[in-house]
């Protein structure tokens, strides 16, 4: 058996099969013939002019299309591409900390002496929560961090104290 | 506040939108809230942590009114939702803040975050904690050119208005 003869067979059946499938649902062949037939235009002729005036002017549409007419020069490319509203803006708010040195943006904190504050004020929780052992425990008073060889003074009188085993750092000012 | 275009859209309006909806941006402040009255410093997005402030002062405002007071009891107990940190509002925070008018809060700009986001970030105070503090203010110290320039010019007048006077 050849390949087209195969092709052959599959096309029979294929239609064999859809016509047995349109026998079951009732829509029969015999029953395509219009019950009435009438003279002269009647509604189908609409229906394919109406296709017709589409086709025609879907082509017609392709035809008027926008295309580029020529080529853009580099010229004006460069033109388009470079002009200010393209460009990213240049920032004028960067200055050095005066603290540490390194750059920042004039409205944010420096981000280097942000993280020192930071690393400290995470140790001294760490140290609140090994003090107050369990979950919400939070004592009604006042905390004070004392460095090495600092004493409580008067006005920490009924404070929680929290101990830090090092030096006072210079930016950390006792008030 | 300045009269800018998304100022005059909002017509009046200054709540931002959070979250999944109003009941989800109540709770999320309330969160952020109780955050701070624990920690009394943390560090959210730049919104949130606008938000949170007007929040934390209007609980404040309600805290100073007193224990007993029925309003600001519940207030209190719906904004913080860790029951310990009640009583440290009204002991603790309003004897500390209680001579201020409004300041209560602290909101700085830090540098953006590291993940992907690159998010707007804060940093969210209560004045009077324990904490090292975010912004130290150099003084002037004398050795400075400005200083000595002035020094010198003070020099020079006393010096002329003596040398005048004989």
């Amino acid at each position: 058996m050849s390949a087209t003869g195969l092709l052959d067979v599959f096309r029979r059946s294929f239609f064999h099969l859809e016509s047995r499938i349109l026998q079951a649902i009732g829509f029969n062949n015999h029953a395509v013939v219009p019950a009435l037939s009438v003279q002269g235009p009647g509604i189908f002729p609409q229906l394919h002019r109406n296709e017709e005036t589409e086709e025609h002017s879907l082509l017609d549409n392709i035809f008027w299309m926008a295309a580029p007419k020529k080529r853009r020069t580099i010229e004006i490319n460069r033109c388009r591409r470079r002009n200010p509203q393209k460009l990213i803006e240049i920032k004028t708010n960067i200055e050095p900390c005066s603290e540490c040195g390194n750059l920042k943006q004039k409205h944010v904190l420096c981000g280097f002496c942000y993280e020192k504050v930071r690393r400290e004020t995470a140790i001294i929780r760490g140290q609140i929560q090994a003090q107050e052992g369990k979950p919400l425990n939070n004592p009604a008073v006042e905390t004070v961090v004392l460095y090495e060889g600092e004493k409580p003074a008067d006005t920490d009188a009924g404070k929680r104290i929290v101990e830090r085993k090092r030096q006072r750092p210079s930016w950390f000012t006792q008030y | 506040m300045r009269l800018t275009l998304p100022v005059l859209i909002a017509h009046g309006r200054y709540g931002r939108r959070m979250g999944l909806g109003p009941e989800s941006r109540i709770n999320m402040l309330r969160n952020i809230l109780t955050g701070l009255v624990r920690h009394e410093r943390i560090e959210t997005t730049w919104a949130r942590a606008d938000e949170v402030r007007i929040y934390a002062e209007k609980l404040i405002d309600y805290a100073k009114k007193g224990d007993t007071d029925e309003k600001a009891m519940k207030m209190a107990s719906f904004w913080l939702t860790e029951k310990d940190l009640v009583h440290k509002l009204f002991k603790v925070l309003v004897p500390r803040l209680g001579s201020e008018q409004r300041g209560y809060t602290r909101l700085f700009h830090i540098p953006n975050r590291d993940s992907l986001d690159r998010a707007k970030m804060a940093v969210l105070e209560l004045r009077g904690n324990p904490f090292p503090p975010l912004v130290t203010r150099q003084p002037d110290s004398d050795g400075s050119l400005l200083n000595q320039l002035l020094r010198g010019y003070r020099e020079e007048e006393t010096q002329s208005r003596a040398a005048g006077g004989d």
